[in-house]
């Protein structure tokens, strides 16, 4: 039987430490980003307002513009003052749609703008699905699945995702999180998400 | 004309008669039941035209109850009875102006906000006039009522009806239905004049908060839900999240359409400073492939054909077999109402509101919609008020 050398043992032991040490690190960087923040939606449920409250409540620095175009982003940047984060509430309301105007094609076309103008300026993209399942297939009729396509359109191309955890119940935002490489922040409260914007944006 | 004819024909005659006649005391009987609500010292009862005397003697001069507290604070309005057929609404009413004790502010409470639509139920619709609440004291009557005012208050419909003053066109028979003819007009027709005497009535009052209590078919896709107009967002969203963490029932938001008009979410926010919100919580009983409309249904929300439609993914709220018990759906708003008071003081800590003394959701599912009744032989002089 051969000997383990002890010396090579500990190595790797502290090697696998710090490698740990490195993805947590990574992980922590993954799961913050910076003010200030443009507040919008794909699909404009009442969702936003839900992250509004709580992002005035702890004096965060944001807009909110349920129909944020790429030229707002852009306007920012030649005013000198960039957002640094983008937060895309995903779910889709017909009333919502129909106040505003605007069809489900309509709001993934602004939306695919505003991610690329997004991701061109380095802006770091936040998919958040905040209502639970009764913005999901619970709440939508037969054939609608206009809530999946804001999801597919934001989710699957961000980089963190902020999701209630009811509205994880089939696994959808976890394969995502899985498949694509992209941290997941799960909360089940309402509550709680005052705590998990707190922790995003920490000062 | 032979005699035999004759005898046929005064037979038929006479058996239309005695059919009509029937019918005839029915209806009256319905429209003219009177049901009771005991008042406590605290509250004060006034009518509808003392906002707009020209709806004087007719029949949506309807009670309006006061609940004030010993302290000054925000005013809100809760309406009941917009819809009539929807009763979940007109008992949570019941339930406020009995047991409400305000500390601090206002209640002002309208249980028959349509009377008119509470004197009639809808034709051919097979539903029962009357329905009973069981109490340890022998159960209390209620009159069903109808989505529209009373054909006899408001006839004929146009074949279009615009709305005024938007000038938008909506379905013909929605010129009799509250929740869709505000904010009214002062030489319009009967519902419209309700309504007017109603924004009077919230401007002179200087109402923050006006909830509409409504209750829909779950084919319906607004449900176990606030509606709310874009003052109320925040209210709205801090309410819907609180009661769904804390009080055991998922109620959401939906923003109302800045083009729908004639609805109090939008027009009561639109033509007033009040904030306005409608609430909806589910009604098999409406549903269009319900079963029998019986009383039965009526309390317990218990349908198989409403269960068969939510298997065959037809429904936008969950059914099973328990159904949605009057209890359930009475108990989503007086709990969604005293949070949308207490969601108020968070954001309004100068103008609070405090109203103790409703039972909430839990409480009426454990112990029923009857308990909360206040029986009118125990009452004082003066304390019982006839709807």
């Amino acid at each position: 039987m051969k000997r383990f050398n002890s010396t090579r043992i500990s190595r790797l032991l502290i090697l696998g430490f710090a490698m740990s040490l490195i993805t947590t690190a990574n992980q922590a960087v993954a799961q913050t980003a910076s003010e200030p923040v443009l507040l919008t939606s794909c699909g404009q449920s009442p969702g936003p307002v839900r992250l509004k409250i709580f992002l005035q409540k702890d004096a965060i620095a944001f807009d909110y513009n349920l129909q944020a175009k790429a030229e707002d982003l852009i306007a920012r940047k030649k005013e000198g003052k960039p957002y640094k984060s983008v937060i895309i509430v995903t779910g889709a309301s017909l009333k919502g749609m129909g106040a505003a105007g605007v069809s489900m094609d309509d709001e993934l076309t602004r939306t695919k703008a505003l991610i690329t103008e997004a991701k061109k300026q380095g802006i770091k993209i936040i998919g958040s699905h905040i209502e639970g399942m009764a913005r999901r297939s619970q709440g939508a009729s037969t054939g609608d699945n206009t809530d999946e396509m804001s999801i597919d359109a934001v989710c699957t191309v961000c980089d963190l995702m902020i999701v209630k955890k009811e509205g994880d119940s089939d696994g959808r935002f976890t394969t995502i999180s899985k498949g694509k490489n992209i941290p997941l922040i799960l909360f089940e409260m309402n509550t709680e998400i005052e705590g998990v914007l707190k922790k995003v944006f920490t000062k | 004309m032979d005699r035999k004819d004759i005898l046929r024909k005064s037979l038929i005659g006479l058996a239309g008669l005695v059919v009509m006649t029937v019918a005839g005391i029915s209806f009256y009987q319905h429209r003219h039941y009177k049901e009771e609500v005991v008042i406590s010292d605290q509250v004060k009862v006034k009518k509808l035209a003392d906002y707009f005397p020209e709806l004087s003697g007719s029949v949506n001069d309807c009670n309006i109850y006061m609940v004030e507290g010993s302290e000054p604070g925000a005013t809100i309005m809760v309406l009941a009875g917009s819809h009539p057929e929807e009763p979940a609404g007109r008992l949570a009413g019941w339930i406020l102006v009995e047991h409400a004790k305000m500390q601090k502010g206002r209640l002002i409470v309208v249980l028959s906000t349509n009377r008119s639509g509470t004197t009639v139920t809808r034709p051919s619709g097979a539903y029962p006039q009357l329905y009973t609440i069981p109490t340890t004291w022998g159960g209390q009557k209620f009159r069903m009522g109808d989505r529209w005012t009373n054909p006899l208050d408001q006839w004929p419909d146009p074949e279009v009806y615009i709305h005024y003053p938007s000038r938008q066109n909506l379905a013909y028979m929605d010129i009799r239905n509250l929740n869709r003819a505000w904010p009214g007009r002062a030489n319009g027709t009967l519902t419209e004049r309700t309504t007017f005497a109603f924004m009077n009535l919230i401007r002179q009052e200087k109402v923050d908060v006006v909830i509409d209590m409504h209750e829909a078919e779950l084919q319906y896709p607004v449900i176990n839900t606030i509606v709310t107009h874009e003052k109320g967002q925040d209210l709205a969203t801090m309410a819907s999240m609180t009661l769904t963490d804390f009080e055991g029932f998922s109620i959401g938001t939906e923003f109302s359409p800045v083009n729908l008009h004639g609805l109090s979410h939008r027009e009561i926010g639109d033509h007033s400073d009040a904030i306005s919100l409608l609430l909806e919580a589910p009604e098999p009983f409406l549903d269009a492939t319900r079963g029998i409309t019986g009383e039965k249904q009526l309390l317990e929300g218990k349908d198989a054909f409403v269960v068969k439609a939510g298997k065959h993914g037809l429904l936008y709220a969950p059914i099973d077999e328990n159904g949605w018990p009057i209890a359930k759906r009475v108990g989503r708003h007086t709990s969604t109402v005293l949070q949308i008071l207490q969601s108020w003081n968070e954001f309004h800590p100068e103008k609070e509101i405090v109203c103790e003394g409703v039972p909430k959701y839990k409480e009426l599912i454990e112990k029923g919609v009857g308990a909360f009744l206040i029986d009118p032989k125990t009452a004082g002089k003066g304390k019982v008020i006839f709807e």
